[in-house]
């Protein structure tokens, strides 16, 4: 009996013959009740279109169909389901997950980060204008047979920059500086920029995920939330809402088809019934695996546990505009206080790397000569007392169980500063929905003076992290700092070494004044079973096309 | 009073009961800190994207308008749209309402069938050994929280020896009927035995403390009942034994036990949500706790209404159950 689904294979199991395995198999897939308006099939090629891997039935075949791809089916366990199927709808990581599976961009990342071609094979600025264009790959076809072309490029562009095609897409500030988007000929699109948009390559190498204009518009909205179409990898098989999404491979993929023959998307929100699965052989990644439970998972048969560093910062902001973080002497003792290093190593079991300024390594704009802040409570005792605010009483404001060992890290955080004989320290654990509110008021007064939170960013801009966490009219500043603003505004408006120069002289500047304790880079932390092959990444997606049997 | 003005009277009784509820959990949406929209969208987003994103929610309308669009759907069973998935309320409700049913159906039988010969065999043999173990083992099982128990389970039984699926729902009675009506008879059986195989850790999790309870009911009740004085008239007549037990002792315990079976399916319904949570079971719960992390209004109104309309039917059935165990109570209450 092949390693399958396991609850397919559960049930076969007990259903014994091939014959019912065939019947049962569609069922199984997807909809398991009656009311099944939620469940749908896989896009226009639906069952007909997608060629000789026997569908469904195959599964009960014993996999042996002759063909040379392997039968190598997958599941895979997040947090939670996919808020729905469409790509430009969403905000959402584990949607995000789901969806780079069966659609691509123009340009996509390797597992290190760095820009790779997708869909577009080439691309450059247009000399002299506000514009770029994409050179587009050829002979790439939709799921349902259909070639695509520079129209769905661009069809796809203006869904997401123009609420007038389409809908209102929560994602049109993540292309932030594109006005629209026009094919050229059939394989050029020509993308217009608000001026000079630096980051613009960034922009598309994580995000905008393309689809086919007549699909689109020959749908209603929820239509598209429930179905998918795009040129990746995988093509959908079945969706149960909030249960199970199945992909299956698309073997006119153009590239090598994936070694994954079906893969399935399931969610547990508990992470002690991931890890159950994962050891019970149910599922075969799961995410978050919380550093307790990482021995549980090594010590077994069944899987071992895999690390990446993420592209989320972990950090204590102090409001510049209140005593005492108004004082930068009091703000560095702050990080003098902390033990850094024994916070990632203890709290966090070494899934974590010390930060020292607020672009990490992987980002553009990172400056290597920047080290963390060590760990030297007396020097952060005779700070707090050239601060002259000796004796004050602060609180921490920590969302609890948002970022792995949220609470923990405050808690070690105002632990060390407690020590310290003229600071008393306490924690406040806030619900995150409650916290958040405060901090996206706009109005910098509304937040707590000190608060733990995370920031991951996608495009490995660094620029942007600085921009919406440090920046004087940043979305979310706790900082102002005019020679801080004037070096973000010069990297805003320059390319290359004077804008990566800007940047780094940025974070050096950061990294003295000390307007956050700088914390941990998170890490992604997967439960990864024994019988596949794959390494995690650090963008947080599950790349299943990278997978592989293991030997 | 007749059956119909009974009926009548709790069905109106029932539906201000539901009117009652959902007002005031729409009342605490003004109260609970989170804003959907900041839960639904990453921090960063841009403050035209969150505006945009507010009205596409209907969320910047007044509350007396979005309290009156919600209240005038239900009637008609439209119970709104969910602000996470955009789909329907009522569609994504409904389906996980046989999950839910199944598993309170499932542990209701488990403690029942349990629980009952227990309570028998410790009241006829009170103060021996059989009657010391049953009361060991309900006092344990009322003081065993579920959620450990529930872990405790997946650790041994599935993870550790193997016999049970750690979690999940492979497939639902519904689909299983389907085959059954189909004539696809070793299909319905394969999947009647999957669906067991699942369903019996959950069960056995959600149905323990509901044991304890029920055997010591039965046990006092027995007890109550076997020192009556039409007890020893029945044994004076010469009736055997097992008929003095079963036939009269037991029926009358049995009244008090409906009742506490009936509003504690009531409560498992709604009460089941650790139980969904530990064992990724795929019901109501689950919606209820994932809608209200993400703040998703709608669907928490959705799923709090049909958890409370299936405690007012419940009721209503055991109440109409009880005057038929015991012709003495009638449909005047």
């Amino acid at each position: 009996m092949p390693e399958n689904d396991t609850r397919r294979r559960d049930f076969l199991k007990y259903a014994g013959g091939t014959a019912v395995a065939a019947a049962l198999a569609g069922c199984l897939g997807g909809n398991d009740d009656e009311g099944g308006e939620d469940t749908t099939t896989g896009g226009d090629g639906g069952d007909g279109g997608d060629g000789g891997d026997g569908g469904d039935g195959g599964d009960g075949g014993d996999g042996d169909d002759g063909m040379d791809l392997p039968d190598f089916p997958v599941s895979v366990t997040q947090g939670n389901m996919p808020s729905g199927l469409d790509p430009h709808d969403h905000r959402e990581t584990p949607t995000d997950v789901v969806m780079l599976h069966a659609y691509e961009g123009l340009i996509t990342r390797d597992a290190e980060g760095a820009a790779q071609p997708a869909l577009a094979t080439d691309w450059s600025r247009v000399e002299g204008e506000a514009a770029a264009e994409f050179q587009l790959r050829e002979d790439v076809t939709f799921h349902n047979g259909d070639t695509f072309v520079a129209a769905d490029a661009a069809y796809s562009i203006n869904r997401i920059v123009d609420e007038s095609v389409g809908f209102a897409s929560p994602q049109s500030d993540q292309l932030a500086g594109v006005s629209g988007a026009e094919a050229v000929d059939e394989t050029t699109v020509r993308v217009e920029l608000d001026g000079l948009n630096p980051i613009v390559f960034s922009e598309f190498a994580t995000y905008c995920d393309i689809m086919q204009q007549s699909w689109v518009e020959e749908r209603s909205k929820s239509e598209i939330g429930q179905q998918m179409n795009g040129t990746g990898p995988f093509q959908l098989d079945s969706y149960t809402q909030d249960e199970q999404v199945v992909l299956t491979r698309y073997e006119e993929y153009w590239d090598d088809p994936a070694q994954v023959s079906e893969l399935t998307f399931e969610a547990a929100s508990e992470s002690s019934t991931r890890v159950n699965q994962l050891l019970q052989g149910e599922t075969d990644v799961i995410v978050n695996v919380p550093p307790q439970e990482v021995n549980r998972i090594n010590n077994s048969d069944a899987g071992s546990v895999a690390a990446a560093p993420s592209t989320r910062i972990i950090y204590n902001a102090m409001r510049y505009d209140v005593e005492p973080f108004s004082s930068k002497q009091f703000r560095q003792a702050m990080n003098y206080a902390i033990d850094l290093e024994s916070i990632v190593s203890n709290v966090l079991g070494g899934f974590g790397a010390q930060t020292g300024q607020p672009t990490l390594p992987e980002f553009v704009g990172h400056n290597d000569d920047v080290d963390p802040y060590p760990y030297d409570p007396d020097e952060a005792e005779r700070l707090v007392e050239e601060s002259g605010h000796a004796g004050v009483e602060i609180e921490l404001n920590t969302p609890v169980g948002r970022y792995l060992k949220d609470l923990e890290i405050a808690q070690a955080v105002a632990g060390y500063i407690d020590e310290l004989p003229n600071v008393t320290a306490t924690v406040n654990q806030r619900d995150f929905g409650s916290l958040v509110d405060e901090l996206l008021t706009g109005n910098i007064e509304d937040k707590p003076p000190w608060y733990l939170i995370g920031w991951g960013e996608a495009t490995f801009e660094g620029a942007l992290v600085m921009t919406a966490l440090l920046s004087t009219n940043g979305a979310l500043t706790s900082w102002s700092n005019d020679e801080f603003d004037s070096l973000l505004e010069t990297a805003g408006n320059s390319t290359g070494d004077e804008r990566i120069s800007a940047l780094e002289e940025a974070n050096a500047l950061a990294h003295e004044e000390a307007p956050w304790i700088f914390l941990n880079q998170q890490f992604s932390v997967y439960g990864v079973s024994s019988r596949v092959d794959w390494e995690p990444r650090s963008d947080e997606r599950i790349d299943a096309y990278a997978m592989s049997p293991a030997e | 009073m007749s059956f119909a003005r009974f009926l009548t009277k709790r069905l109106l009784q029932g539906a201000f009961v539901v009117w009652g509820v959902v007002t005031i959990v729409f009342g605490l949406r003004v109260i609970a800190p989170g804003d959907p929209a900041n839960v639904l969208l990453p921090p960063d987003v841009d403050p035209e994207v969150r505006r945009q994103v507010v009205a596409d929610l209907g969320l910047d309308e007044p509350l007396h308008v979005q309290y009156w669009e919600f209240i005038s759907g239900i009637p008609v069973g439209d119970l709104g749209t969910s602000l996470t998935t955009g789909t329907e309320v009522t569609a994504r409700v409904a389906r996980s309402i046989p999950a839910t049913l199944e598993l309170a159906v499932a542990a209701t039988v488990v403690a029942v069938i349990i629980a009952i010969p227990l309570g028998v065999v410790s009241a006829t043999n009170r103060h021996e050994a059989p009657d010391y173990g049953a009361t060991l083992f309900s006092l344990a099982g009322i003081s065993t929280p579920n959620f450990w128990l529930g872990v405790m389970l997946i650790i041994i039984l599935s993870v550790q020896l193997n016999w049970f699926p750690t979690s999940q729902r492979a497939i639902g009675l519904p689909a299983v009927l389907t085959f059954l009506f189909s004539g696809e008879l070793e299909a319905a059986g394969a999947g009647f035995v999957t669906w067991l195989w699942y369903i019996t850790l959950p069960a056995i999790t959600l149905g323990t403390y509901f044991t304890a309870l029920i055997t010591r009911l039965t046990r006092s009740g027995m007890l109550d009942e076997l020192g009556k004085t039409y007890v020893r008239a029945s044994r004076a007549k010469g009736l055997p034994e097992s008929l003095v037990r079963y036939r009269h002792v037991l029926r009358n315990t049995l009244i008090p036990i409906i009742t506490v079976v009936g509003l504690q399916l009531g409560t498992l319904i709604g009460g089941a949500v650790i139980t969904e949570f530990v064992f990724d079971w795929p019901g109501l719960g689950q919606v209820l706790i994932n809608s209200i992390n993400s703040r998703d209004w709608p669907m928490v109104q959705g799923s709090l209404i049909v958890i409370s309309v299936g405690f007012v039917v419940v009721n209503i059935v055991v109440d109409t159950l009880y005057s038929y165990v015991n012709p003495r109570v009638g449909f005047d209450g």
